[in-house]
């Protein structure tokens, strides 16, 4: 049997009957006493755009109280490889985030795709620009800089979360996968633009360690949203019900 | 004035607050979503719940749809997301997701009206398989907007299309051999 044949199959297949009108009566009674005029979400670029930018000022804020210790320290070509990297990364995981809070988003990859990708490709940066192979102060220097990054994350996601509270996620732990990298990248930036020690192991492990716990950290937060909306759901159902 | 077209001039109305907008909708729209939970094995009852359900939510989120973009994909994908959540909802009373969703594939059960000829074509594959097959074939979807509904990418769509494709032509080709064989 060909993939023709197969397809005049489906299309030839009987299916199944549509809703009773008693039914579609009952949804358009539901919902008719509240249709009011609402907004539309503004332009997925506009959107993108915010969201980057407050990727940009938690990083450059964070860093400005801190010290801009390690971009003073990097050689221009660094410079240029660290920070044209996370641009192109951050600009991706915006515009993702924004995708995975408007259903029937177009997807150019899955959120998972989008950590492998910033998570290897950053990671490849990295390891590419600093040969340092000491590990001085390894868990102190490394913790300290986990904490300055993921606090920093964290409010890159507070506030990603603030510009797209309007939307909503059709998947959830996609959506905090999402939400995740982008803050994880934030905290990234901020590490790279503060922190002075460019030991391969360190920038390796803790600098992209803010990223991977980050990415955790969303999508925890997202199944833990699902859940607790679907809990809201049932109660609101059985009350109804009741 | 095509059909895609018109129903994203009804969803620009509708969230304009033409309340004879949303009840077109409704009525031109939810067939698609009920035969898209139909697909499952659930009572005539529970498809019922999940399209009153969605309309719910649809009617919730409705400011999240920008015109222009799919009107299509924007309701299969919220459709979708209230199935998942029925999932869930069975997962935590029963404890027994995984019966659940294999039930869903091979049951006999009491079902919403679905029919047994698409049932057993579409038995070989697996649920996904199945649904980004069903989007695609029997409700006329286009790749882009199977996409969209799904919250993957159009090189995802594909390759689950390909594998359903090549389950299909193996449980065609088996089916054959064994009403042959006797003979």
């Amino acid at each position: 049997m060909n993939d023709r044949e197969i397809d005049e199959l489906l299309n030839g297949a009987k299916l199944p009957e549509g809703p009773r009108a008693e039914t579609l009566d009952r949804i358009a009674g539901s919902i008719a006493g509240s249709v009011r005029p609402v907004r539309p979400p503004p332009p997925r670029w506009m959107l993108s755009g915010g969201v980057a930018l407050i990727c940009v000022t938690v990083a450059l804020a964070g860093s400005a109280g801190l010290g801009f210790f390690g971009i003073a320290k990097m050689t221009s070509l660094e410079r240029l490889f660290v920070f044209s990297a996370l641009g192109i990364l951050v600009l991706a995981a915006a515009g993702e985030m924004v995708s995975a809070m408007v259903p029937g988003s177009r997807r150019r990859f899955s959120s998972g795709a989008l950590l492998a990708i910033a998570g290897l490709g950053f990671g490849a940066v990295l390891a590419l620009c600093f040969r340092d192979c000491q590990t001085t102060r390894f868990i102190h220097a490394g913790l300290v800089c986990l904490a300055v990054g993921l606090l920093h994350a964290i409010s890159a996601g507070l506030l990603g979360w603030l510009v797209l509270r309007r939307g909503f996620a059709v998947d959830a732990v996609s959506a905090g996968l999402a939400a995740g990298t982008f803050a994880g990248l934030a905290g990234v930036a901020m590490l790279e633009l503060h922190c002075a020690n460019f030991q391969a192991a360190h920038v390796l492990v803790w600098h992209l360690g803010v990223l991977l716990v980050s990415a955790g950290l969303g999508a925890l937060c997202g199944w833990r949203a699902a859940n607790s909306a679907a809990r809201r759901i049932d109660s609101k159902r059985r009350q109804s019900h009741g | 004035m095509d059909p895609q077209q018109n129903l994203e001039g009804l969803m620009a109305l509708y969230q304009q607050g033409d309340l004879g907008a949303a009840t077109t909708l409704i009525h031109s729209i939810s067939p698609k979503l009920y035969r898209f939970f139909a697909a499952q094995a659930i009572s005539r009852v529970e498809a019922d719940d999940l399209l009153q359900e969605t309309w719910l939510r649809i009617h919730n989120v409705r400011h999240t749809y920008r015109p222009g973009e799919p009107v299509i994909a924007w309701f299969y994908a919220i459709a979708r997301h209230v199935r998942v959540d029925h999932y869930r909802k069975a997962m935590r009373t029963t404890g027994r997701e995984r019966e659940m969703e294999e039930s869903a594939a091979t049951a006999e059960a009491p079902n919403a009206g679905r029919t047994d000829e698409l049932d057993a074509l579409l038995a070989p594959l697996s649920s996904g398989e199945r649904e980004v097959l069903e989007m695609l074939k029997v409700e006329g979807l286009s790749l882009e907007e199977v996409a969209r509904a799904t919250s993957s990418t159009v090189g995802s769509v594909k390759q689950k299309v390909h594998r359903a494709y090549k389950k299909l032509r193996h449980a065609f080709a088996s089916r054959k051999t064994k009403t042959e064989a006797p003979r």
